[in-house]
């Protein structure tokens, strides 16, 4: 949308806001609206042009003493339009694929709460059909779902159960639960965990089981991570592989960290290969054995040669690995 | 000169919505400086693209006559039962709900477009205290370049052409309806009829490579009834598990199988005999096989068979030509 177009659109908010909240400071307007406050001054000056008429008492007034020595808005002569135009097909679509976000990632009494707002909302945008966009999350149990929730909105510790995906173990322990939210489609606890003296989070989907105690959550002095680049984000320490990709695998470099060294013309790629850590890596390289392979380093490739015979013995298979180059 | 269109476009809205009555072209003119001081052709130009951008603002102009029996000239107002937000009566919880759902959007274009719905709430006494509820916080981010225009095209009903690549594949230019976007783990794709295919297709707005060319107006044809980009969407989720597995794997190992267990039987030696059940024999082979000696494979066969030839290949360290 237009800048113009956007500004006719807050402007035309303002105007029946501000007569409902007499004396508010610039500051807050401005952060009602998601604007700097200067935005906010150019709305107020442009909007001391426009009115139903050119006369005075006709066009649209502030108390400027106010405005420049106090920082605060009082709006005049702007009975003509006390409330606000109809939520519009965009910003109502906006909005209700925000609600049915929250709704994929919501549990219990929540979802009734959503589903309310939704209809509500979806009545007074009008004859807009239903919005052709939607959010898909992965399923979580509905039953550790809802432990969690209780925990959070109780204020209550937590018992669980968790299972380490790169470590491939389960271990017990208590959290005190901060919140919950998404990543890549997924559902996270952000927690204390008790057991690290930590901020750790938790995918809801390897929570084995959960329950909450009868001891408030403490309160502890955490900075939480910041996530704006996602989980992941790949440093000088960051462990990688050097790799052949068959076109089969060629999907890998979409989904994961990786940098693209080289096409050949066979359709294999070698490409370094990024993970968290190693265990994680060598756990990638068998899965998808046939179509990827390791050519460094040397105790990446030789983890998988033997994991792999070592496996194979269980099949009565004896494979001889390659010879040393 | 954009700041005189917006006062223009102001005037324009206040003038229509106060009037009761149908306003002229010429008395329209006569009110608003900026159009009195334009030549009559550069005033028509001007009113018409105004008319316009009062449209694509989503406020409706009503043309009409004051009196039908006296042959006026027809003239223009803005209704204001029909333009005016009425009153929702959300509960404190609703309001707190939509509260949220403003922050739901890390996109600069729709957060801000979910804000201005949340002030218009806020200006007719909503009460938005976030507070009372404690939901997760998910967000819906968009990096791929064809989102804003794909996000048009689908809310607006615009066909579209761009060019699709898949890895390995060359470009191609595909033609689409759109008839919805999803968003499946944290990635966008747009769903709709594909018109080189003849059928419905899914689209992952990664994959398409640069511009996206509308090729028609804005409705130009009609998504069928009763869709639905859940179903759509399905092509994209592994099919409902129906074969049954048998396996072996070690105590407190092999998590993310366990998970899927119908039954763990303890069998001794530190082993559990655990049933799942699965749909891709493809897939439950690489979860195994990424186990390495932890699971084991009893049946079936060719799942067995599957699981050999991966763990050989990895043994080897040999890209498969299969």
């Amino acid at each position: 949308m237009s800048r113009s177009r956007q500004q006719v659109v807050r402007m035309l908010a303002l105007v029946p806001y501000l007569q409902g909240n007499d004396g508010v400071p610039v500051n807050e307007v401005a952060a009602e609206f998601g604007v700097t406050p200067k935005v906010i001054r150019d709305d107020l000056r442009l909007l001391m042009y426009t009115g139903t008429g050119e006369y005075a008492g006709e066009l649209i007034d502030f108390d400027l003493t106010a405005l420049e020595q106090d920082g605060v808005v009082h709006i005049r002569d702007a009975e003509f339009m006390t409330r606000p135009l109809r939520i519009s097909t965009r910003e109502g679509v906006a909005l209700i694929v925000a609600l049915r976000t929250l709704r994929a990632s919501a549990s219990g009494l929540e979802l009734t709460v959503i589903d309310s707002a939704l209809a509500k909302l979806e009545s007074a945008v009008g004859d807009t059909v239903s919005a052709p966009v939607d959010v898909l999350l992965d399923e979580v149990d509905p039953a550790i779902h809802g432990t969690i929730v209780e925990a959070l909105t109780g204020g209550k510790r937590l018992e669980m159960t968790y299972a380490t995906a790169s470590r491939d173990e389960q271990s017990d322990r208590d959290v005190d639960p901060r919140r919950l939210f998404t990543e890549q489609g997924k559902l996270y606890l952000e927690a204390w965990c008790l057991k690290a003296e930590d901020l750790r989070f938790f995918r809801l989907d390897r929570i084995v089981s959960a329950r909450v105690l009868a001891i408030d959550a403490e309160e502890h002095d955490a900075t939480p991570r910041d996530l704006s680049d996602g989980f992941f984000t790949v440093g000088d320490e960051t462990p990688y592989a050097l790799v052949d990709l068959h076109p089969r695998a060629h999907w890998l470099t979409e989904y994961y960290q990786v940098d693209l060294i080289e096409q050949g013309d066979d359709g294999v790629w070698r490409a370094k290969l990024y993970g968290a850590d190693w265990e994680w890596l060598r756990r990638l390289v068998l899965r998808n054995a046939g179509s990827i392979t390791v050519l460094q380093p040397d105790t990446l490739r030789s983890q998988v040669i033997d994991d792999a015979r070592v496996a194979l013995l269980a099949y009565d298979e004896v494979v001889a690995p390659p010879k040393e180059s | 000169m954009a700041e005189r269109k917006t006062e223009r476009l102001m005037n324009l809205i206040f003038a229509l919505l106060v009037s009761r009555q149908y306003l002229t072209k010429d008395q329209i003119r006569e009110s608003i400086a900026d159009y009195r001081d334009s030549t009559p052709q550069a005033f028509d130009r001007k009113f018409e693209r105004d008319k316009e951008e009062l449209r694509e603002l989503g406020i409706n102009v009503e043309m009409g006559q004051n009196d039908k029996y006296f042959n006026d000239e027809p003239g223009y107002r803005i209704r204001r039962d029909e333009a005016e937000l009425p009153d929702l009566e959300l509960t404190r919880e609703e309001a707190a709900v939509i509260g949220l759902a403003t922050q739901v959007w890390e996109h600069a274009g729709l957060a801000s477009d979910s804000t201005t719905a949340l002030v218009k709430l806020k200006a007719i006494g909503v009460d938005v205290d976030t507070s009372v509820l404690r939901m997760a916080e998910p967000r819906l981010s968009t990096d791929e370049p064809s989102f804003d225009a794909m996000w048009d095209a689908v809310t607006r009903r615009i066909p579209v052409a761009f060019v699709y690549a898949r890895p390995g594949q060359e470009p191609m230019e595909r033609h689409l309806q759109p008839w919805g976007i999803v968003s499946w783990h944290d990635r966008w794709y747009v769903g709709g009829f594909d018109l080189d295919r003849g059928e419905s297709r899914i689209f992952r707005l990664s994959r398409v490579v640069g511009e996206v060319e509308t090729e028609g107006d804005a409705g130009s044809y009609e998504i069928p009834e009763g869709t639905d980009m859940k179903t759509i969407a399905r092509t994209l989720f592994p099919p409902a598990p129906q074969e049954a597995a048998v396996l072996r794997i070690r105590a407190g190992r092999g998590q993310g199988l366990r998970r899927l267990a119908e039954t763990v039987t303890p069998v001794g030696d530190g082993i559990d005999e655990v049933q799942i059940r699965y749909s891709s024999r493809w897939e439950l082979a690489s979860e195994v096989a990424s186990y390495g000696p932890d699971v084991v494979v009893v049946s079936p066969a060719d799942v067995r068979q599957a699981v050999i030839q991966r763990l050989t290949a990895a043994v080897t360290g040999t890209l498969e030509s299969s």
